[in-house]
């Protein structure tokens, strides 16, 4: 397995770079961040959305949310694949595709999550914000979203090893993230995909399983931190496939 | 100062408040008591519109409350509300609970806030508190600093529901003492308490609740000594045992 | 765009045959991995509260590794890597049959174990040792106070958590597509590859999905209510 390191670990590791586009474990990570930066301010919107004062809004975003969890992520990379570069009006490169893909994606699963820890707030909270004369907006600015999303980062870092985990779905639209890189070093070896995999999951096992660990020791500092805060009001890590 | 005319509130079958006619005059502290279930706390939340109401019209300095056109962020500056569970801002220190109203509404500059701050946790007693985060006090404690954050706003009545009673009994004299200063101040207070001595001593009327109706509105040496209604007598004697 | 919409040439004759097929395949594969899921959570739940440490320590290991590996690779290594690691005779056997739909039947089954395992584990958790406590001062033994009063409530707890990953791993049936298995979405982008209806030919798979997660919420609600009453 060693060996098979050090005599493909540049492939492993960037793809077909520098004759063909950053690929590799590099473009699992820049199309990972890239996808949780912009996924974030859209789950936000769209959780604030879900916990309207004004039922329009709050159905239109709930029709979203349960639209995007009912269907199989790589219905949505098809979705993506086909409608983005219509509705952008040019073709589109796969990593874009993958991009976009998760982010429409993960904006529902993350929505969920600001959602739940805006819920799990006392409602005293609320309303004494708006008993000093706070408007909504100032309220849920000043005194809800801070402490909600606070209490929610366990959950949102552990939906981020989710969306890391997602990324490997690239490989069915030959997208060359590091799944597919390692498929392709497996086509050239043919003999060793023992190795091979083993060194994909590996890898993959060390960087979900540490950021995993990262979010359950978030979770006890908050709990620490918040000594006089019921603990229902932190949310679990719950780890999505 | 207050005119509650016919005020009725409905949860749903349920009816809460019946055809509740009030008035607190300026400068007059009123007390408010009853069985639980009373509907006590219901109608002094309906004076800030933390709940809604039915019917009826419940008038604060001039202003109808619960008019749809009545820009309630607005009126809910000259209203100061202590809640039973404190409700204070855990991610915010104690200087920044008091001053963030005073801060975003009145905007007055941060310095003249903080001093302004400084000077009403000294009145209250927990000067040495300021940079203290909620999680920190006690319940005495905290209940101080949610009497001073809303007295920060300079509100022309405060609204106190059940502000003792979530409470240690040896922390419920130092909010008491907190509230009896106040009155003695000549600031118009409305209180919903089950502390009948406070009510004794430092009340101008108290208004006795059963089934969502005033059942009697009388000064404290009339009440406690000669109640008219059978209701209110039997709420006496078991107080008495 | 001039671009009328044709769902008659999705939902007829032979592609219509496709996407039944696709169906029928999707259904099998999640029922019999869920079956095979949910008995391999139940071991390995068994084997981490039997006391050694030893099966404590590799049943978490065993979690976290399906936990934090994608399914997407586990379903390769299945696929590319396990048959080498199995002896000969079950190599021919897989063989002559339909080895893509055993392994990645297989993959998603072990995978989906450890995530059952551990909401079984966490509604375990949730029940305070009182109400052990309470069982056996009332006479019950340790396997009867386990069967009448913290198991049930366990599995009641544990119950949110299991509808919501029964769903997911049913939504993950779609993987199988990376090695060949016709399921419902292979034959989706088979039929759009034919027709070229590919809005249509996707927008009848959503549905499809959409459908049949509403369907398992739907259950998982009525499951949870159930449970509820008989708490009364």
């Amino acid at each position: 397995m060693v060996d098979i390191l050090r005599e493909y670990w540049l492939l492993f590791l960037v793809g077909q770079y520098p004759n063909g586009p950053l690929g590799g474990l590099t473009a699992t990570i820049l199309v990972a961040v890239a996808g949780l930066l912009l996924s974030l301010p859209c789950a936000l919107i769209l959780a604030l959305a879900r916990v309207s004062p004004y039922r329009p809004v709050r159905i239109a975003a709930a029709a979203i949310v349960h639209t995007v969890r009912g269907m199989p992520f790589l219905m949505m990379i098809f979705w993506c694949y086909f409608a983005l570069p219509l509705l952008v009006g040019r073709p589109l490169d796969g990593f874009v595709t993958l991009v976009g893909a998760l982010v429409l994606y993960e904006s529902a699963y993350l929505a969920e999550v600001i959602r739940a820890g805006i819920e799990a707030l006392p409602p005293g909270q609320y309303e004494a914000g708006r008993a000093l004369g706070l408007d909504y907006c100032r309220t849920m600015t000043r005194v809800v979203l801070p402490q909600a999303l606070f209490n929610s980062m366990p959950s949102l870092l552990s939906q981020f090893v989710s969306l890391i985990k997602e990324t490997s779905l690239g490989y069915v639209i030959s997208v060359n993230e590091f799944t597919f890189a390692a498929a392709q070093v497996n086509n050239q070896l043919l003999t060793k995909p023992v190795q091979v995999f083993s060194i994909l999951a590996l890898t993959f096992f060390i960087l979900c399983f540490s950021l995993t660990q990262t979010a359950r020791a978030l979770e006890r500092a908050i709990l620490r931190k918040r000594a006089g805060t019921p603990e229902s009001q932190i949310l679990s890590t719950e780890a999505d496939a | 100062m207050i005119f509650i005319e016919n005020v009725d509130k409905y949860y749903g079958p349920y009816r809460v408040l019946a055809r509740i006619n009030a008035h607190v005059a300026r400068g007059e502290v009123v007390v408010v008591c009853g069985p639980s279930g009373s509907g006590k706390t219901t109608l002094i939340r309906t004076i800030n519109k933390l709940e809604p109401i039915r019917s009826g019209r419940v008038v604060v300095n001039g202003h109808d409350i619960h008019a749809p056109k009545a820009d309630i962020n607005r009126l809910r500056r000259e209203i100061g509300f202590v809640f039973q569970q404190f409700n204070l801002f855990p991610h915010m220190t104690v200087l920044n609970n008091i001053t963030l109203a005073p801060r975003e509404l009145r905007k007055i500059p941060r310095e003249q806030a903080e001093d302004e701050a400084r000077a009403l946790l000294k009145r209250v007693g927990l000067a040495d508190k300021a940079d203290a985060y909620p999680a920190q006090l006690s319940g005495g404690q905290s209940q101080r600093v949610a009497i001073a954050r809303a007295l920060a706003m300079s509100p022309q009545v405060i609204l106190f529901d059940e502000p003792t009673s979530a409470l240690d009994p040896e922390m419920v004299g130092e909010v008491l003492a907190v509230m009896r200063d106040l009155a003695g101040s000549g600031i118009t207070m409305v209180c919903v308490t089950h502390e009948m001595g406070f009510a004794r001593e430092v009340a101008d009327r108290v208004w006795f609740m059963d089934g969502g109706v005033i059942l009697e509105n009388a000064p404290p040496e009339q009440f406690f000594t000669t109640p008219e209604h059978p209701r209110a007598q039997r709420f006496l004697s078991e107080l008495r045992r | 765009m001039g671009y009328t919409l044709d769902f008659g040439a999705v939902l007829t004759g032979e592609h219509l045959r496709w996407l039944l097929s696709g169906l029928r395949v999707t259904l099998e594969l999640t029922a019999s991995s869920w079956i095979l899921a949910f008995i391999v959570g139940i071991l390995l739940v068994l084997l981490r509260n039997s006391g050694s440490k030893l099966a404590e320590i590799g049943v978490a290991a065993y979690v976290e590794v399906h936990q934090n590996v994608p399914l997407l690779v586990q379903i390769l290594f299945w696929y590319f890597a396990m048959p080498e690691l199995l002896p000969e005779p079950a190599r021919i056997w897989l063989n002559e049959r339909n080895s893509e739909f055993i392994l990645v039947m297989l993959a998603l089954a072990f995978c989906f174990a450890a995530y059952i395992s551990e909401a079984l584990r966490s509604g375990l958790r949730a029940i305070p040792r009182t109400q052990h406590e309470a069982g056996r001062a009332l006479g019950f033994g340790y396997l009867s106070t386990m069967r009448h009063i913290v198991i049930p409530q366990a599995f009641r707890a544990a119950m949110p958590p299991l509808v919501n990953y029964s769903l997911l791993f049913f939504k993950n049936t779609s993987l199988a597509m990376a090695i060949g298995v016709h399921e419902l979405t292979t034959q989706t982008r088979q039929i759009e590859n034919d027709t070229f209806r590919t809005f249509e030919a996707f927008a009848v798979a959503t549905a499809i999905y959409l459908a049949i997660s509403f369907l398992i919420m739907a259950a998982g609600a009525w499951l949870e209510r159930r449970f509820t009453q008989e708490k009364r």
